[in-house]
């Protein structure tokens, strides 16, 4: 309305010959007053020039022109949008980014293409929603929280852990794992390869049938197995923190050969020389790899001393009792919180050298021993090195062939002992009494949580007694956490009545 | 879940706790069933408090707030151990499984190591029949080489190849055992693979079970706390409503019973409004009378002042009139006194620049007055300098003149005395005695000092030290040295000797070494003299000051620190002509102080002998400066010098000279006796010689007659003249011989 009387003002002189359209204007405009204004305050005030015919303010008055099939509401857009859109599109030849109005940067992310080559886009983007895309497009299922919360530490980690995993020794080309490591190398911190392929065998077979004629195939397939030297990557990445690595093919079903599975000497001094040049690792996990008790010696001694190392996983090997020693002798030169020894050859021998580290050790929280074979000897060993010992909260004896008499032992230190929260005792032979012992101690003990006797021939009875006794403690633990300083002096105050009963 | 009985009780104990905050039974209540009340509900508390503790639950300050939340807090207690059961329940139903396959494992091994066991045995087993039976075909190969028959030989090799094949079907069966154990574990990793698998199937099955369980019964759960909080906060609501309508109710009370107060207090005050109202016009008529009088009054006086006014205005006019005048007028004077005080001015200025060019010449004038002035001061210097130059010259040459004019007086006297005595002795004949006056004694002006030094007072003093032992009295007879003074020369001779003896570091080591062999008092002597130069003493008063000083040292040796400074005060300049003073006294006095002087020396000890010396140097330099013209100003006394001359001319008596007269004429005519002789004597001498010259010449003439005729006659030319000479002269010869 206001515009129409600045117009007609405008046009004082020839108002006569306006007249007629003005009343053609108000009466549109009554028709549609609703989106007028909008409309009007959208499209730019043309430019006054002298040759602004009647005819033109007529459609500019129009909503929709029948006459003119190109007309539309759309508007141009603005030249932002078009600057934006171009720089989206030449991202790759040139990335403009960190120039831009934080808004601007942010349409431009949103319109990346997911496919953009890694040189441009690693060094250069830091927004999360760009990698979040990127990792959904290439993987289904993607866990953040297990890479820090962070989709560009996700999408990294994760495709150099594919590189890796693919990598054939001899056929593909290391340089596209070391060209990879200056954009990677600030945002890996963990790398978690279940698979390392040995090189590739089809002309093997020919040629091994010939050697194994000749009579020297041992020599010859030995160097010819070796997997990934991870020493340049490794050393490369400054950040690293967890290794967790598994020599062996997956999913080879039926196509099982032995040879698949070859952790070989120079594939364990490598890797030995390899972490005990990354400073920064913390966690090491070298699982399923038919690591044997020189090979466990060579890694561990590489390991002694290691500034950083919290956890070491060695399970699903073959490390015996001097592999155990070794382990043993780790423990009281680093400081070692994690040992993980499950489904290893451990026998009663190494579990005493592990006992005698334990009972003066201050660092350990966690130690798993399943599937061994440390049996009575073994167990009561540790049984005696846990009651001095006060530092360690988990402990895995589960499948070990323990029977009564450490069970006797075990409830001794239960009612001593204060900082175990975990014990597992399943598929174990403790027997009745065994049971009823460990109930007596359980009894006595405030602190454990979980006790785990399933399939140790417990009576039921004695088992139902444990679970409620650690239901109580699991509550008391709970009070404790909601409110440390109100039941700080009741455990105070108990502490000295439970070795006295 | 949760039971409507419970419910409806909860509810009750609810309301009874909500009332005790506002209307609740109080201990401080007057009613005693209320304080009965109060105490049962407090001790149920605390009963309440030690129950949960005694359960674990935790227990905060705020009990009222927890009974509140009572049920909610039960059923999220209630669900969580729920959910904790059901938690725990399905891990373990998940881990079953692991369990399950780790004993099967367990057992596995342990019927692995059985089979392996057995396997080892059996081969073993074999291993031991099969090398016995190759031992036994071993054997029997020896046996077969001695057999020498063919036949037995073929059946041997057909048994032992029944044996071999034997053997090798044995070992052949092994190895198919071995084959088809190896098959059946094939099969068996088959068969492990399919287990495998279909164990993960189950516990993916039963993980997908629990997580739809486990959420489920979540929800659930959710549903019964959020219903619970539900009913607690509809239970507050209703609760809190009364509440409100409760405090609705007593606000309206109270409402009213003020707004009744208010009423009642509205009228009071109308009525006192009213009272003070009627009691303020009462008074408003009583001022508005009196003020009205006193308007009456004032204007009244409004019109007296009035017509004072009228009168003041005209006789100010006047006066304004008058004043105007005056002003033209003192304007006229102003402007005249102010022409006066631009003229004034400009006589000031001209007066100022006058001023200012006096200063200028003045000044000017001062500095040619002071230039001159300085230069007056230097010719007066240089004047000075003249003049005692001139003094000294004059000295000198009054000096010389005097000692000419002496020695020419001298010289005429000695003339006139030999003279004298030649006129006694030689005329008169009688004894001649040469007259003796003192000013013939005399060399040089009268009146001037010897001045004599340091060294020849020593000398003598030392001198007359050395007599003094056979002729004293005749020492002081002499009144030492014809300078009077106080001290003895015995005194001043020891203290000299003290002073030499102590002050040997003056003196120069080469002078002692030279001093060595030389006689005591000459020794003294030298030591003295070069102690003397070191210590700047070279006049005679110098000396005597330093014997003086040494002496009034001792008079004031007792207290001798601080008379060091009163000495020294004593031998400044300024108290000079005081000290000549106490000279005179002590002349006066001086007999009394001889006599105490000789022990003096004995006194000073001769450690002192320094600090006197030190004392008397300091004093010394001084006065020394200051003397210097003081002598320069010292006038010649030249009273004498008349009588003196006087004198020389009556060297010789009237009386004699008297007699020089007399025998001078006597002598004068005597003298012309004896000339009238002498000149009788020379003419008879030329008559003599006439005479002979004139027989001379005659014996020539007549010599000469034979030869020459002409010679006669120059003869007797000659003999002419001669005899004319000598007629000329014959009056001499007469007079001579009347002299005679």
């Amino acid at each position: 309305m206001q515009e129409t009387l600045a117009t007609s003002t405008l046009l004082a002189p020839s108002r006569s010959s306006i007249s007629t359209q003005e009343r053609f204007s108000t009466a549109g405009q009554t028709s549609s007053t609703g989106p007028q204004p909008s409309r009007l305050s959208i499209i730019p005030p043309p430019s006054k020039s002298k040759g602004w015919n009647s005819g033109t303010k007529v459609r500019r008055m129009r909503r929709i022109i029948a006459e003119d099939p190109e007309w539309s509401l759309a508007i141009v857009p603005l030249l932002t949008e078009l600057c934006i859109q171009h720089i989206v599109k030449n991202f790759q030849n040139n990335p403009i980014l960190k120039q831009l109005l934080p808004e601007h940067q942010q349409k431009v992310l949103s319109h990346l293409s997911p496919e953009l080559p890694l040189a441009v886009t690693a060094n250069l983007i830091d927004d999360e929603s760009y990698w979040r895309r990127c990792c959904l497009q290439r993987w289904p299922v993607c866990h953040v929280a297990r890479h820090g919360g962070s989709w560009k530490r996700l999408f990294f980690e994760r495709h150099l852990e594919n590189l890796i995993k693919h990598f054939i020794p001899g056929t593909t080309d290391p340089a596209v794992l070391l060209d990879l490591l200056p954009l990677c190398r600030s945002y890996v911190r963990r790398l978690c390869v279940h698979q390392l392929l040995p090189p590739v065998q089809p002309p093997a077979p020919p040629r091994s049938g010939e050697l194994s004629d000749s009579g020297s195939e041992g020599e010859t397939e030995e160097p010819a197995t070796d997997h990934y030297q991870l020493r340049d990557l490794v050393a490369g990445l400054s950040h690293l923190e967890e290794l967790d690595l598994v020599y062996g093919v997956k999913d080879c079903g039926m196509n099982f050969e032995g040879n698949l599975f070859l952790f070989t000497y120079r594939d364990c001094h490598s890797l030995a020389a390899t972490i005990k040049a990354c400073h920064t690792l913390k966690i090491f996990r070298l699982t399923r790899s038919k690591v044997d008790d020189d090979k466990a010696r060579i890694l561990i001694r590489s390991l002694l001393d290691h500034p950083a190392l919290e956890e070491l996983d060695l399970s699903h090997n073959l490390i015996a009792d001097r592999g155990a020693r070794a382990a043993a002798k780790l423990l009281s030169h680093s400081r070692l919180r994690v040992l993980n020894l499950a489904n290893n050859q451990v026998r009663a021998p190494g579990a005493q050298s592990l006992a005698h580290a334990l009972a003066h050790n201050t660092n350990l929280i966690s130690l798993n021993l399943r599937l061994n074979c440390i049996e009575d000897e073994g167990g009561q060993a540790l049984a005696h090195a846990l009651q001095t010992n006060k530092c360690l909260t988990t402990l895995h004896l589960g499948g070990n062939e323990l029977s009564e008499p450490t069970a006797t032992l075990l409830s001794q230190v239960l009612s001593v002992n204060t900082t175990l929260t975990s014990i597992n005792l399943s598929c174990n032979h403790i027997g009745l009494d065994g049971g009823k012992q460990l109930l007596e101690g359980m009894l006595d003990n405030k602190t454990l949580l979980e006790f785990d006797l399933r399939l140790s021939d417990v009576a039921q009875e004695s088992e139902y007694l444990i679970g409620q006794a650690l239901c109580a403690n699991r509550e008391a633990a709970r009070q404790r956490t909601l409110n440390p300083g109100h039941f700080m002096s009741p455990i105070v105050a108990k502490g000295p009545e439970n070795p006295a009963r | 879940m949760n039971p409507p009985g419970p419910l409806g009780v909860l509810e009750e104990k609810e309301e009874e706790h909500l009332s005790t905050p506002i209307l609740g039974p109080s201990i401080h209540s007057d009613n005693p069933q209320e304080r009965i009340q109060a105490r049962r509900l407090r001790i149920a508390a605390r009963l309440e408090a030690r129950r949960r503790e005694a359960l674990g639950e935790y227990l905060d300050g705020k009990k009222e707030s927890e009974e509140d939340q009572r049920k909610s807090y039960k059923q999220k207690e209630e669900s969580r151990l729920k959910l904790a059961k059901l938690l725990l329940c399905g891990t373990e139903l998940v881990t079953n499984i692991q369990v399950a396959t780790d004993i099967r494992e367990i057992h596995r091994r342990v019927e692995e190591e059985e089979i392996k066991r057995q396997r080892l045995e059996k081969l073993e087993n074999e291993v031991k029949t099969s090398q016995d039976k190759f031992d036994e075909i071993t054997a029997k190969w020896e046996v077969g080489k001695q057999k020498r028959i063919p036949q037995d030989l073929w059946d041997m090799l057909n048994t032992q190849q029944v044996h071999c094949a034997g053997l090798i079907e044995d070992k052949n069966k092994l190895i198919s055992e071995l084959q088809q154990e190896l098959k059946i574990k094939d099969d068996q990793y088959v068969k492990d693979l399919k287990k495998q698998s279909d164990d993960i199937c189950l516990l993916l099955e039963r993980m997908e079970e629990q997580v739809k369980h486990v959420m489920k019964t979540f929800r659930q759960e959710l549903n019964y706390i959020e219903k619970a909080f539900e009913i607690e906060r509809q239970e507050l609501l209703t609760s809190n409503k009364k509440k409100w309508e409760r405090a609705l109710q007593a606000h309206n009370a109270k409402e009213l019973e003020y707004l009744m107060n208010r009423i009642k207090k509205a009228e009071d005050y109308e009525k006192q409004l009213n009272r003070q109202r009627m009691w303020d016009w009462e008074e408003y008529n009583m001022i508005k009378i009196k003020l009205e009088q006193d308007v009456q009054v004032l204007e009244q006086q409004l019109q007296q002042m009035k017509a004072t006014y009228q009168l003041n205005q005209e006789k100010l006019e006047y006066n304004f009139q008058v004043l105007k005048k005056r002003d033209e007028e003192s304007t006229v004077i102003k402007s005249q006194q102010k022409r006066k005080i631009n003229r004034l001015h400009d006589t000031l200025n001209n007066l100022r620049s006058k001023y200012a060019k006096q200063i200028k010449q003045f000044q000017e004038e001062n500095q040619s007055l002071t230039s001159d002035y300085k230069r007056l001061v230097m010719q007066f210097k240089e004047l000075q300098k003249a003049m005692r130059h001139f003094a000294l010259i004059d000295d000198k040459q009054f000096r010389e003149i005097w000692l000419m004019n002496e020695e020419e007086a001298k010289d005429l006297i000695s003339r006139a005395f030999d003279v004298d005595r030649i006129i006694h002795t030689h005329h008169l004949g009688l004894p001649w005695t040469a007259p003796d006056f003192w000013f013939l004694r005399n060399v040089g002006p009268i009146s001037q000092q010897p001045q004599k030094s340091a060294t020849q007072i020593v000398e003598e003093v030392l001198m007359q030290a050395e007599e003094e032992g056979t002729e004293e009295a005749a020492s002081e007879a002499e009144s030492y040295l014809d300078l009077p003074r106080q001290i003895s020369p015995k005194t001043t001779r020891k203290i000299l000797m003290l002073l030499c003896d102590e002050s040997g570091f003056l003196v120069e080591s080469k002078l002692l070494s030279l001093l060595l062999p030389l006689e005591k008092n000459e020794c003294y002597l030298l030591r003295l003299d070069a102690i003397f130069s070191a210590l700047g003493i070279e006049s005679e008063d110098d000396l005597y000051k330093l014997v003086n000083f040494f002496l009034k040292y001792r008079v004031y040796h007792s207290p001798s620190s601080q008379e060091q400074t009163s000495l020294l005060s004593a031998l400044e300049p300024g108290e000079q002509p005081d000290l000549e003073g106490q000279k005179e006294e002590s002349l006066v006095e001086g007999e009394p102080e001889e006599k105490e002087a000789p022990p003096s020396p004995r006194l000073i000890h001769p450690n002192d002998v320094l600090k006197i010396l030190e004392a008397f140097v300091m004093g010394l330099k001084k006065p020394r400066d200051s003397r210097a013209p003081v002598k320069l100003k010292y006038v010649r006394d030249n009273s004498k010098d008349s009588a003196y001359w006087e004198a020389l001319t009556t060297v010789i008596p009237d009386t004699t000279q008297n007699l020089w007269d007399a025998l001078y004429t006597a002598l004068e005519k005597y003298h012309l006796i004896l000339t009238q002789r002498a000149k009788l004597l020379i003419e008879n001498n030329s008559l003599e010689q006439q005479n002979t010259e004139l027989q001379m010449l005659l014996q020539k003439y007549l010599d000469s007659k034979v030869g020459d005729r002409e010679a006669p006659r120059r003869v007797g030319r000659r003999l002419g003249e001669a005899v004319g000479l000598l007629l000329g002269n014959e009056s001499l010869p007469s007079l001579e011989a009347r002299e005679r």
